[in-house]
C-alpha cells in the first residue's frame, strides 16, 4: 500500500523484455517511494533502465512482476482505456524532442490534452492562457513550432503537460534537445513547478548538471537501484 | 479549437499530397461514372411504352436476309396486330461523311407506320407532304440540327448494302421519339431503285396492347412457321437487346476496366493513407500518451482518411454529373450517344466506392496503432 505522503510507491518492481529468445533485464527488483512535490531526478546511463522506471510510473508500460502505486492506484492493474482516461487526468508529460504538432499553434498543442475533457471552449481557453503564462510564452501563443525557438518549443510542451493540472509531471530527457542556456530556463521551469506549484517532477536524464536541479537523485544501473 | 478542426488541420497539413489524393480519387470515379454510363447508354435500350407495342419481325435465319413482301397481308391478319410497315434498314454514307455516318435511314411505308410512329411530332402539312412524294423523306432533329438540314434540301445517301444511292428531299423535321437521328424514307422509292425485288428487311409491327404483345409475337412465329420464310418476332426492346448482346465482349471490357480504375484507386489511396499516418506515428504514440484512447485515434484516421474520399468522389463523381448535364454529348461524339445521363445509382456507386475506399485506406493505419504500444511508438522518436 502506499504511505500517505507518498506520491508513488514501488514495489519489487521488475521488467524483462523478451528480444528475440533473450530475457533482457530492464529493472530489477526495485522498491522506490516518491514524495507528493517533490522533484526526482533518476540519473543513470543509456539501458541502465531509467525511462523504463519512467514509463511505469506514468502508464505507458506495465511491470513484469511487482507494484506500482501511483495516488494509491495500482496502475499496472487499469486496462487500456482506464489507463488513458488516468493518464489524460493524472500525468503530464515533456519529451526530449519536443513532439508538438507542426500544424498546430502553441495554443492549439496545449490545448489538446483538454479536447478530451468535457470543458467548454472558454474554460479550455482560461486554462490555456494560464499554462502558457506560467512557462512565460503567452505572447507566442499564435506561433507555430517552427516559429519557436528549441527552449521555446519545450517550454510550450511544459504548458501541455500542466493544461490539465495534473499531479505528475513525466520529464524523459528534456534537456537532451537544447543548448545549455535554453536547458537551464527548462530546468528552472520544472523546479518551479515543484517549489512553487507543489507537483510531482520525475525527470529522467544523463546529465548530472541537469540532475541538480532536482530535489533528490537516484542512480539506476543495469536495472538497480545503486544510491 | 475542435476535433474536427483538428482532423482537418492533420489532413490538409501536407497540401500537396492532399491535393494528389483527392485529385486520384475524382478522376478514377470520373472514370467510373463515365464508364457507367457509357455502359448504360450502350446496353440499355429506352423502355417506354411505344416500344413495348412495337414488334419487330425478322428472317429467322439471319437479320441480312430480307423477307418477301406478301407476308404483309398474313401479318395484317393475325389477331392483335393492329399496323404493320415495312421497317427497311438502308445504312447509307451521307454525303460528306466518309467513311461513318452516325444517323440510321429506314425505308417504312409512311401511310402504315403512322401508328408506329406516333410519338414523332412533326407539323400535318409536313407529314402530308412527306407521305405525297415518295422520293422525300422525314429527318429526326437531332440530325438536322447537327447537318443544319432545312426543308425542301436534298440528301444524297450511297448505299453500302443495297446496290442503289439514295436522292431524298427533306419534306419534315420530327422530334419526340427516343431516338431523333434517324432518316424515314418511302418502301416504294427503295423498290423503285431495287427493280421491285418484292423483299423488305424487317417488318415493324404495332400491337394492339401491350397486354397483347408477347401473343402477338408467338402468333406471328406460328404463322410463318414451317414456310419458306420462316421469321422471328421479338418486342422492339427484345430485338435492341440481341443487338446489344453482341456487344458482351465490350461489356466485359468496360466492365473489366472499371474494376482495373476501382483497385488501381484502392492502392494508390490505400498506399498514401498509409504514408501519411506511418510519417505520424510518433504523434500518435504522444497523443496515446497524453490521454487520447485507441478509439479516438481510430477516429482520426477514419475521419481523415474518409473525408479525403469523400471529397475525391464530390469533386470526380460530382463533376462528371455537372459536365455531363451541361455538354451535348450527341454533338461530342458524333452521334454515337444519344444522352450521356449520370443516374442516382451510378452516383450512389460512386459515393460507395469512395466510402469503401475511405474505411480500406484507414484500416492498415489503424491496424498498426492498434498493434503499437506507446512506448513503441515513443521509440519512433529518437
Amino acid at each position: 500500500m502506499a504511505a500517505p505522503d507518498n506520491i508513488v510507491t514501488i514495489r519489487n518492481l521488475s521488467k524483462i523484455y523478451l528480444q528475440g529468445e533473450i530475457n533482457v533485464t530492464a529493472l530489477d527488483n526495485i522498491s522506490l517511494d516518491i514524495a507528493a512535490g517533490e522533484f526526482l531526478a533518476l540519473l543513470g546511463p543509456s539501458g541502465s533502465g531509467i525511462s523504463t522506471v519512467l514509463h511505469i510510473i506514468a502508464g505507458i508500460d506495465r511491470p513484469t512482476s511487482g507494484e506500482c502505486h501511483v495516488q494509491g492506484i495500482d496502475v499496472a492493474r487499469l486496462n487500456e482505456s482506464q489507463l488513458a482516461d488516468w493518464r489524460n487526468q493524472n500525468v503530464g508529460f515533456v519529451f526530449q524532442t519536443f513532439n508538438l504538432i507542426p500544424v498546430l499553434t502553441a495554443f492549439e498543442n496545449v490545448e489538446l490534452p483538454l479536447l478530451l475533457t468535457r470543458l467548454t471552449r472558454r474554460a479550455r481557453r482560461r486554462q490555456v492562457e494560464t499554462a502558457l503564462e506560467l512557462v512565460g510564452l503567452a505572447d507566442r501563443a499564435k506561433h507555430l513550432p517552427k516559429q519557436l525557438s528549441g527552449g521555446q518549443e519545450q517550454r510550450v510542451a511544459i504548458a501541455r503537460a500542466l493544461v490539465t493540472d495534473p499531479a505528475l509531471v513525466v520529464a524523459d530527457e528534456p534537456t537532451g534537445n537544447l543548448d545549455s542556456h535554453s536547458a537551464q530556463e527548462v530546468l528552472g521551469v520544472l523546479r518551479a513547478l515543484s517549489q512553487d506549484a507543489g507537483k510531482t517532477v520525475i525527470m529522467v536524464t544523463h546529465d548530472p548538471k541537469a540532475a541538480a536541479f532536482g530535489s533528490r537523485q537516484i542512480h539506476l544501473e543495469k536495472g538497480e537501484l545503486t544510491k | 479549437m475542435t476535433l474536427p478542426t483538428f482532423i482537418l488541420k492533420n489532413a490538409v497539413r501536407n497540401k500537396r499530397r492532399a491535393t494528389l489524393s483527392v485529385l486520384s480519387v475524382a478522376v478514377s470515379l470520373f472514370l467510373l461514372v463515365m464508364l457507367q454510363v457509357a455502359l448504360r447508354e450502350l446496353t440499355n435500350p429506352i423502355d417506354d411504352e411505344g416500344s413495348s407495342l412495337r414488334i419487330i419481325v425478322r428472317s429467322k435465319v439471319s437479320l441480312a436476309q430480307p423477307l418477301p413482301a406478301r407476308q404483309l397481308q398474313t401479318l395484317e391478319r393475325i389477331p392483335g396486330v393492329a399496323a404493320v410497315s415495312p421497317f427497311s434498314f438502308f445504312g447509307g454514307l451521307y454525303k460528306g461523311d466518309e467513311k461513318f455516318t452516325s444517323f440510321a435511314q429506314f425505308a417504312i411505308d409512311p401511310q402504315r407506320a403512322q401508328p408506329l410512329i406516333a410519338d414523332a411530332k412533326v407539323p400535318p402539312e409536313q407529314l402530308e407532304a412527306w407521305k405525297a412524294d415518295r422520293t422525300s423523306c422525314i429527318v429526326g432533329k437531332l440530325t438536322a440540327d447537327r447537318y443544319g438540314m432545312k426543308i425542301g434540301d436534298r440528301l444524297q445517301f450511297t448505299g453500302q448494302f443495297y446496290p442503289c444511292d439514295l436522292d431524298l428531299r427533306v419534306a419534315g423535321i420530327y422530334h419526340g421519339t427516343a431516338d431523333d437521328r434517324n432518316v424515314m424514307f418511302h418502301q416504294k422509292y427503295l423498290d423503285e431503285l431495287l427493280g421491285n425485288p418484292g423483299v423488305v428487311g424487317t417488318w415493324w409491327v404495332r400491337a394492339a396492347s401491350i397486354a397483347e404483345a408477347p401473343q402477338v409475337t408467338d402468333r406471328i412465329n406460328q404463322a410463318f412457321a414451317n414456310t419458306s420464310a420462316e421469321v422471328r418476332a421479338e418486342s422492339e426492346r427484345a430485338f435492341v437487346l440481341g443487338f446489344v448482346s453482341m456487344w458482351a465482349n465490350i461489356k466485359t471490357l468496360i466492365s473489366g476496366i472499371s474494376i482495373v480504375v476501382v483497385f488501381a484507386l484502392i492502392l494508390v489511396t490505400v498506399s498514401t493513407m498509409s504514408m501519411a499516418i506511418r510519417e505520424r506515428f510518433r504523434e500518435l504514440a504522444i497523443l496515446k500518451a497524453i490521454g487520447f484512447r485507441r478509439r479516438d485515434l481510430f477516429v482520426l484516421i477514419l475521419a481523415e482518411s474518409f473525408g479525403l474520399a469523400m471529397l475525391g468522389a464530390l469533386v470526380g463523381a460530382g463533376g462528371a454529373w455537372v459536365l455531363f448535364h451541361n455538354i451535348n454529348i450527341n454533338q461530342l461524339t458524333n452521334g454515337l450517344f444519344l444522352v450521356f445521363e449520370v443516374t442516382p445509382q451510378m452516383m450512389g456507386l460512386a459515393f460507395a466506392v469512395a466510402a469503401s475506399l475511405g474505411l480500406l485506406a484507414a484500416a492498415l493505419p489503424m491496424i498498426n496503432v492498434a498493434r503499437t504500444s506507446v512506448v513503441q511508438g515513443l521509440k519512433t522518436l529518437d
